[in-house]
């Protein structure tokens, strides 16, 4: 008996739930007669969380296929463009700092720079010898200028954006523009069919939700994948020890003040503070591990950390957010014709700002890989599974690499992220191989990877790990000294050009509120 | 650099505005910004494209006179050698300005300035601006006419621009160019109407730009396209 897969019903209204709806509902006709039905059901009165206020370059993507002008999101959402992050303190403790920036390093995919800028890596950094991001960041400037068309850039770029706005504005878009139907209502019950499949929503007021395929974007509740398939949650805390964060929105004291068009994630003794400047204000939070912080020894850090910001009284006085987490994602996030996505599927501290950027690959798979029977649910289940706990796996490898590099011993916190026992075996083979061979292609073999081997050369090189090539010396040795020197002087001189033309931050965010991006 | 001040028959009495076209008056400029009310003209001289402003990044119909920067074909000693000169080369040394009306509060109103620093700009020759006799000169009348129609003009070609975004008509190109000593030159940052797009529209949207006025415009800018060839020609021939 074959059941065709033609509604979806979406449970939960954030920025994933409202994602995963535009992402579906762009991709697939719905106003057809036998189109897909795309229907969105969210209580009215659960707050949304709104996590991650970064994204990456690849929303762009996302938004473009949705249909979604760039100019009426940068205006809706308090967007600026984000560029990369800047680490800072994360590996001495002691004025440190590195770019890990959202451009690839110049030729990269046909030559590696990394062996090559070791050589010189007393002169320069790694980023701002092989690419232009770090220097266009460190000036404020932005990744392009008004009169490059929507969505184009100079340099590659992402956005930061106020999560919650962003939310309503998708939800108009898709209620709008793409034909998803919008319930506002709570969910009172989950009805099963016989083989254990969800068949239907009960709802205090809008009666029975029917569906084919259910999206759980409840947020931590995980209300379908957790409480009713009771789904197990996969806790890495013993890897990524942070579990608290303290958030508080800061104003700007001028309304002229420059916008950082990159995310700064400064270490503290134990956690590490983020700071993401939108056009209106600064979202700034502290996120720790309870297990070697207190609540008021967080606080007391990130109001030492505000003071130099804000003054002295208004640091004192903001008023701050707790939110408690536990790292990690689910055994499975797609069960029977079940899928989670976004915080119901798993949660990460947001050092690579990784939760969006997930929710839409876990859309965009979801769109792609749709079963049109009920028949090829199960192989459609078994792949995303696949698929997803790789990436998942990937990301806390990632985020653990930060960790693992820093030389940072002032607390027991830094020290035993270095411990053996809490490093997972993947990342412990990568950084041997890495002792003696300088990150490159092989670091992320898939096409569909999370973070390519870029991002690895850029946290590697940019926290000072050196590979000590043993290998015999090659005959191409000249050729590639040669090749490098051309690249890295291109990168200069196109560095120069662009510190010359590209506008700041603000300036250019300031541009788009009055006259907009063109469409070419 | 420019030094706009507003014109003033007092403190301008002596100063004469130079009408001779050269590179010397600052000519010598690859294109200039042209208006849907001059593309009949325009069209019979010069390809008309258009182009972003660097502040805004908004699109404005240009009317070409070169290849390279500073490059304007049409000049030579003896001046500026085609039927037409554009509005906006004619409208030099002066702009309009608008001030506070202080008889109507609230409102604007349209002020004359001049660039005082403009080499057309002059005390022994050229056009008077205010005779001795007392008013102003018909040289003046008829650059504050320009000005006038320039300002009305710069609505309706936005409006005019606005129209060909919002039915996709727009398209960026790039024109590689072989010159008879073998030299390749390239053509960057000009958009223009796409043909074919234009072909694809529906006799519905054909009869709303007619009425709002934007047909003709757009089929004089498709018109204007074979003017590259002439402006070729004149490069061939300064080589």
């Amino acid at each position: 008996m074959l059941r065709p897969v033609k509604k979806i019903i979406i449970v939960g209204g954030g920025t994933a739930g409202w994602l995963t709806a535009g992402v579906l509902a762009s991709r697939y006709n719905t106003e057809a007669e036998a189109g897909l039905e795309v229907t969105l059901v969210e209580s009215p009165d659960v707050a949304t969380i709104g996590v991650g206020e970064g994204t990456w370059p690849s929303m762009r993507t996302t938004l473009q296929q949705m249909g979604v002008s760039e100019t009426e999101f940068m205006r809706e959402c308090e967007v600026s463009l984000k560029q990369g992050s800047r680490f800072e303190n994360w590996v001495t403790g002691v004025n440190d700092y590195y770019y890990h920036p959202f451009s690839l390093p110049q030729a990269f995919g046909e030559f590696n720079l990394v062996p090559q800028w070791q050589k010189v890596r007393d002169k320069i950094s790694f980023a701002d010898a092989v690419c232009q991001q770090s220097q266009i960041c460190d000036r404020g400037l932005a990744p392009k200028s008004i009169t490059t068309p929507e969505y184009a850039f100079n340099v590659n770029y992402g956005y930061h954006l106020n999560a919650g706005k962003f939310a309503d504005f998708l939800q108009r878009h898709c209620t709008e523009k793409l034909g998803v139907k919008h319930v506002l209502d709570h969910v009172t019950e989950v009805n099963s069919r016989p083989d254990g499949d969800i068949d239907s929503l009960n709802t205090k007021e809008s009666g029975v939700l029917a569906g084919d395929l259910f999206v759980d974007c409840t947020g931590f509740a995980a209300v379908l994948i957790g409480e009713h398939y009771q789904v197990p949650f996969h806790s890495v805390r013993d890897v990524l020890f942070n579990d608290s964060a303290l958030a508080v929105q800061v104003p700007y004291r001028n309304s002229d003040d420059p916008i950082a068009s990159h995310t700064l994630g400064t270490a503290q003794s134990a956690g590490w503070i983020w700071n993401i400047g939108l056009p209106t204000r600064r979202g700034v939070g502290h996120v720790y591990s309870s297990a070697y912080n207190s609540d008021e020894q967080a606080e007391r850090e990130l109001r030492n950390y505000l003071e130099p910001i804000v003054g002295r009284r208004e640091s004192e006085q903001l008023e701050l957010r707790k939110i408690n987490f536990n790292p990690g994602y689910r055994g499975e996030f797609w069960h029977r014709n079940c899928v989670a996505v976004g915080l119901s599927a798993g949660f990460v501290e947001p050092l690579e700002a990784s939760a969006l950027v997930m929710v839409e690959f876990s859309a965009s798979t979801i769109a792609e890989q749709l079963p049109a029977d009920r028949s090829m649910m199960k192989i459609a289940a078994q792949r995303f599974n696949h698929k997803f706990t790789r990436h998942w796996q990937q990301i806390i490898d990632f985020l653990k690499l930060h960790y693992v590099l820093s030389r940072r011993a002032d607390s027991e916190y830094w020290v035993d992220h270095r411990h053996k026992k809490s490093v997972p075996e993947s990342l412990q083979e990568s950084v041997t191989m890495w002792q003696q061979q300088a990150p490159w292609l092989h670091d992320a073999p898939r096409f569909d990877e999370l973070f390519s081997s870029a991002s690895f050369q850029f946290v590697l090189c940019g926290m000072g790990f050196l590979s000590r090539d043993s290998a015999p010396p090659l005959r191409a040795d000249d050729a590639n000294l040669a090749l490098a020197n051309k690249l890295f002087n291109d990168n200069a001189k196109k560095t120069a050009q662009l510190l010359n033309v590209l506008p700041a931050n603000r300036e250019l965010i300031d541009k788009v509120m009055e006259f907009g991006f063109q469409k070419i | 650099m420019t030094n706009f001040v507003l014109l003033d028959p007092k403190e301008h009495a002596n100063l004469r505005v130079i009408t001779e076209h050269s590179a010397d008056y600052g000519d010598n400029v690859k294109f200039a910004m042209t208006f849907p009310f001059e593309f009949r003209n325009i069209q019979s001289c010069y390809p008309i494209f258009f182009q972003k402003d660097p502040g805004s990044g908004k699109f404005y119909p240009v009317a070409l006179f070169g290849f390279e920067n500073d490059e304007n074909l049409f000049l030579s000693d003896a001046g500026w050698d085609a039927p037409y000169i554009p509005v906006m080369i004619k409208r030099q040394p002066f702009l309009i300005g608008f001030q506070d009306d202080q008889d109507k509060p609230g409102e604007k109103k349209a002020v004359v300035s001049i660039d005082i620093d403009n080499p057309r700009v002059s005390e022994s020759a050229g056009e008077v601006l205010f005779p001795e006799q007392g008013g102003t000169s018909e040289f003046l009348q008829k650059a504050t006419g320009n000005l006038e129609l320039i300002h009305q003009a710069n609505a309706h070609s936005e409006k005019f621009v606005n129209a060909l975004i919002e039915h996709d008509l727009l398209e960026s190109f790039t024109l590689d160019i072989q010159l008879n000593d073998g030299s390749a030159n390239q053509l960057l940052g000009f958009y223009t109407i796409n043909e074919d797009s234009v072909r694809e529209l529906s006799g519905e949207v054909l009869g709303q730009l007619n009425e709002q006025g934007f047909l003709l415009p757009m089929f004089m800018v498709l018109a204007s396209h074979s003017n590259v060839r002439d402006l070729i020609a004149l490069k061939n021939a300064k080589i």
